[in-house]
């Protein structure tokens, strides 16, 4: 899967916010909160190709956690992702 | 003949023939009028005659509903014209084109001269302070005890009646602007909100400003009642309440700036309201606290 194009990372206090800038994005108001570990991975993965043993590789690198762990974090993760139609 | 204006601190010229009969539509800057025109952030200038705009390429089309004004942006010769209409299916009534730095528009008028004379300088001042710590609101704006409380809300939500309630029944009240005040954060970091010469259907421009108390924002619903606002529920709210280029990143960033600027200084609440008195009440005894 890939991350859509037209969506710029902001942060905002201790949080992220996925904003749709670009004029591909249909619904221009979009905008999607994240904590700072999804925004590590999206900013990681943004415009490559990536599936989900991408990501729980990423948090293992990025936090040492063990990749069990990694990948049971990383699933509703994606759905979240895949609900607001911000990956295809 | 060219007259210059400041709204919100932001200095503007316009240039049009000295007898064209479009300076009677001009009413509303009247009371932004600035004898000192150096350093004038942009100028708009009439034309008498529009330039063959044919290898023009479509942007975009910005409208926000079908009674709301229409904008299609394009590029034209390296620089952007705007095709401006008072609803989404009426003919074009002004063309805009600017120099991407929105420092120099230029405009030709068709028919109704009101409605193109003052979208095309909003348009322009809205561009052109995006950069500047400056955001161009949709909202209503009171006043109380020297500062200014700003209500936002999708149009029909009732933000001008929220306004008139707080006029009507708590004492010492005032309108500042009833549709498109001006957010600035100011060098020391205050966060004020300035009249304009824009106020949708109500006549009020006031060259007045405050600091701002407080923003709230406004749902209609079946009981009254009110929350502060998280961050991020701030910054949503906002960001729907004032527009922009977002495709054009540096016009993007310098609205996130100031968006952040200000959820992150000013508090913000969520208002579910009636359109009653006892709505403006707790909403005033909250907010001025």
């Amino acid at each position: 899967m890939k991350t859509k194009k037209g969506y710029r990372m902001r942060p905002l206090g201790k949080e992220y916010i996925l904003v749709a800038e670009g004029l591909e994005v249909e619904n221009a108001n979009q905008m999607i909160s994240m904590n700072a570990t999804a925004a590590f991975l999206w900013e990681a993965v943004e415009g490559k190709d990536f599936d989900a043993e991408t990501l729980a590789q990423l948090l293992v690198d990025e936090y040492g956690i063990d990749i069990e762990t990694a990948k049971k974090d990383v699933t509703p993760l994606l759905q979240t992702w895949e609900k607001a139609g911000i990956i295809n | 003949m060219k007259r210059t204006y400041k709204v919100a601190g932001h200095k503007f010229a316009v240039v049009m023939p000295d007898h064209n009969l479009a300076w009677n539509e001009m009413s509303s800057c009247e009371p932004f009028v600035c004898e000192d025109a150096d350093e004038c952030l942009f100028t708009a200038e009439l034309l008498d005659a529009m330039p063959d705009t044919s290898g023009k390429q479509k942007v975009t089309v910005g409208c926000e509903g079908p009674d709301m004004p229409r904008v299609e942006l394009f590029e034209w010769n390296g620089e952007w014209l705007m095709e401006l209409a008072p609803t989404l299916e009426a003919p074009v009534r002004a063309y805009l084109i600017t120099d991407k730095a929105f420092s120099k528009g230029r405009f030709r008028l068709l028919g109704s001269m009101r409605f193109s004379l003052s979208t095309v300088l909003m348009l322009m001042f809205a561009f052109a302070t995006a950069r500047k710590n400056t955001l161009l609101m949709h909202a209503s704006v009171t006043m109380k005890d020297g500062k200014g409380y700003v209500f936002l809300g999708k149009s029909g939500t009732g933000k001008s009646t929220h306004s008139q309630l707080w006029i009507n029944n708590i004492g010492g009240c005032s309108l500042l602007n009833d549709d498109n005040p001006v957010i600035r954060v100011m060098d020391d970091g205050e966060v004020r909100v300035f009249g304009s010469p824009w106020s949708g259907k109500t006549p009020c421009y006031h060259n007045v400003d405050v600091p701002v108390g407080a923003i709230v924002n406004l749902h209609q619903a079946k009981k009254n009642a009110i929350r502060r606002l998280s961050l991020v529920e701030a910054y949503a709210a906002m960001y729907v309440s004032f527009s922009g280029y977002r495709f054009i990143k540096d016009m993007a960033d310098g609205l996130h700036a100031t968006n952040e600027k200000i959820v992150s200084t000013v508090p913000c609440y969520g208002l579910d309201c009636l359109p009653n008195a006892e709505a403006a009440w707790l909403c005033y005894k909250t907010v001025s606290q």
